[in-house]
């Protein structure tokens, strides 16, 4: 045994955020590179709304064209759940099969752990959002969108995925496996989704479930990207009933930033102690 | 400094499983320290906290001076751990591994690569370590991960029971590689372990833990000069606190002989084995009997009345 006194180097007081969130968030995507079906499973679903069952509805229901976008555009709101709680998913992988046991006792705040998961969902959401307004687009479903309007569109559907994505990590830190996670999906990302407006303005439903809807931060969510993607303002006027429709805008984008923040800090908050016994 | 320095630490889960009851030791700089005991004793819970992946109940613990509980980034900084069970990323390629582990302990990039080469050549995995790890046999990963638990040049390495669940050979390389960590004296390893021979080959000095509490800590020399040179071993038909009677009263035995069920085992201090067989015979009392070196497993059987390897 070597007694040798030894000078043991005093770490930096700070420790900077930056390079090991780039290498959490780059460690996550290559992991989910690798998993070709959390990125291609989620987009299914939606892209079937959006070319088959809405183009089916408008012939049966001789609904006018703007149905169509209409559709597309609530097909997002079920694309960003599903994606959400895919990565979710892989939390528990991770945890169960994967490297996150070293990685917590790696010399970083335990949150950045949480907030490399969200870049790289936000990645991949973004990513298939593209996507499917791609397809719709080439399968000549019109949008209406100004420069401000995509504006608004990508601050709803941004703060929506941060704040979906934040529940989907509280629901991998609290559900100790995949089988209980998955049951879970359906109550969580399509449930809302048949109440937020997606397939028929929330007016369309029960009076209460209309007053339920406007809880629901998918409902501001959805009403957001139709303003700006589609200049549609019924969506926040079922909502708010004002005659302003950016200060509508404004007060449903506020609604759908403080999900994020609060999701957000609930899951790293759910994580960090999940991750001390 | 002592690397690890650990103060009445305790450990009581929700449901109020105590794991830890207030447990003291040291560990100097460049000391290999074990801590044996079987399933169930403390040991993972106790690595647990010194990682910070554990909240203490009770008492304290530093490593390199930080204490884990109010410095815990700066005490993560100066360890690393092998875990129990594999973990590693499997798609991930084994050199992959080691830059995510150098990155975040803020290792330079250009250092971390030579720092890589150099460590997947000490342990046997040049020829392996731009393969996805997936495709590594056990002992392969294993030493990946041993790898990788260094390239941020730790101060204190945790062994968590290292060669559980692997074939005999893939644990006989294992403890090579962990035998050669020795020669690296600005390194302090703390083993847990419920494999006696691990603990006698590779540590400095041992800590026996029972139920949550460190029954014995010395030398494994120490510790089994405690039992004398050799011990006689005897199964007994009828009363075994009679028979430990018989053999005090007739001098063979000294207060540390000891029964568990029965058999008894007399360490011999003073009598060669010969002649404690001899008078054993002249006593009546065994059916069948024999003489041998202790081992730690004695150690720990007198003091806990249980084996190792029937806990473990």
């Amino acid at each position: 045994m070597s007694t040798a006194e030894i000078t043991i180097p005093i770490p930096k007081a700070r420790t900077r955020a930056v390079g090991p969130l780039a290498t959490l968030a780059r460690r996550r995507f290559q992991l989910t590179a690798r998993t070709p079906r959390e990125l291609f499973v989620p987009l299914l679903t939606p892209i079937m709304f959006a070319l088959v069952i809405a183009p089916a509805l408008k012939t049966a229901l001789h609904t006018s064209t703007s149905y169509e976008s209409f559709v597309a555009i609530g097909t997002v709101g079920l694309l960003i759940p599903l994606n959400t709680m895919f990565s979710g998913l892989s939390v528990i992988v991770d945890r169960i099969s994967g490297a996150q046991p070293e990685l917590l006792t790696a010399p970083i705040p335990r949150g950045l752990l949480v907030i490399g998961n969200l870049l790289v969902a936000l990645a991949i959401t973004a990513l298939q959002v593209g996507v499917l307004i791609a397809v719709a687009l080439a399968r000549g479903i019109h949008f209406n969108a100004t420069g401000t309007g995509v504006l608004w569109f990508l601050g709803a559907g941004i703060l929506f995925t941060v704040g979906m994505y934040g529940l989907a990590e509280i629901l991998a830190s609290r559900v100790p496996r995949q089988e209980e996670y998955i049951a879970r999906v359906p109550a969580i990302a399509i449930l809302p989704w048949f109440l937020a407006g997606a397939l028929f303005p929330i007016v369309a439903l029960p009076s209460f479930l209309t007053w339920v809807a406007k809880f629901l931060p998918l409902t501001h969510g959805l009403a957001l990207m139709r303003y700006g993607l589609l200049q549609d303002s019924t969506g926040l006027h079922a909502i708010w009933g004002l005659s302003d429709p950016t200060a509508m805008a404004g007060l449903s984008l506020a609604v759908v930033g403080g999900f994020a923040l609060l999701l957000t800090a609930a899951s790293i908050r759910v994580f960090s102690r999940s991750a001390v016994r | 400094m002592n690397a690890i320095e650990v103060t009445k630490l305790s450990k009581t889960y929700p449901g109020g499983v105590e794991a830890v009851k207030g447990i003291d030791f040291e560990v100097a700089a460049g000391e290999v320290f074990g801590l044996l005991g079987p399933n169930g004793a403390g040991k993972s819970t106790t690595v647990g906290m010194l990682t910070t992946t554990i909240a203490p109940t009770a008492g304290s613990a530093r490593l390199a001076g930080f204490d884990v509980a109010e410095e815990p980034l700066a005490a993560r900084r100066v360890s690393s751990v092998v875990f129990q069970e594999p973990v590693v990323d499997r798609s991930l390629t084994g050199r992959r591994n080691l830059e995510i582990h150098a990155r975040l302990w803020g290792v330079e990039p250009r250092e971390a690569q030579a720092r890589i080469d150099e460590l997947a050549g000490t342990f046997g995995l040049a020829d392996l370590i731009d393969r996805p790890a997936d495709t590594f046999s056990g002992g392969q990963r294993r030493r990946l991960e041993l790898a990788r638990a260094l390239v941020s040049h730790p101060r204190v390495l945790f062994l968590d029971e290292p060669t559980v669940g692997l074939d005999p050979r893939i644990r006989a390389e294992l403890l090579e590689v962990i035998a050669a960590l020795r020669s690296r004296s600005e390194l302090t390893v703390l083993l847990t372990t419920h494999y006696l021979e691990e603990a006698e080959r590779l540590c400095d000095r041992v800590a026996i833990i029972h139920a949550g509490r460190i029954v014995a800590l010395d030398t494994p020399a120490a510790l089994l000069a405690g039992l004398g040179r050799q011990l006689v071993e005897l199964h007994v038909d009828g009363s075994v606190t009679s028979a430990l009677a018989s053999l005090r009263e007739r001098g063979v035995a000294g207060p540390d002989a000891f029964a568990v069920g029965s058999r008894v085992t007399v360490p011999l201090h003073r009598h060669s084995s010969g002649e404690a067989i001899a008078a054993i015979h002249k006593l009546g009392l065994a059916g069948a009997i024999s003489a041998r070196e202790p081992t730690l497993d004695d150690v720990y059987l007198r003091l806990t009345g249980d084996s190792l390897g029937a806990a473990a």
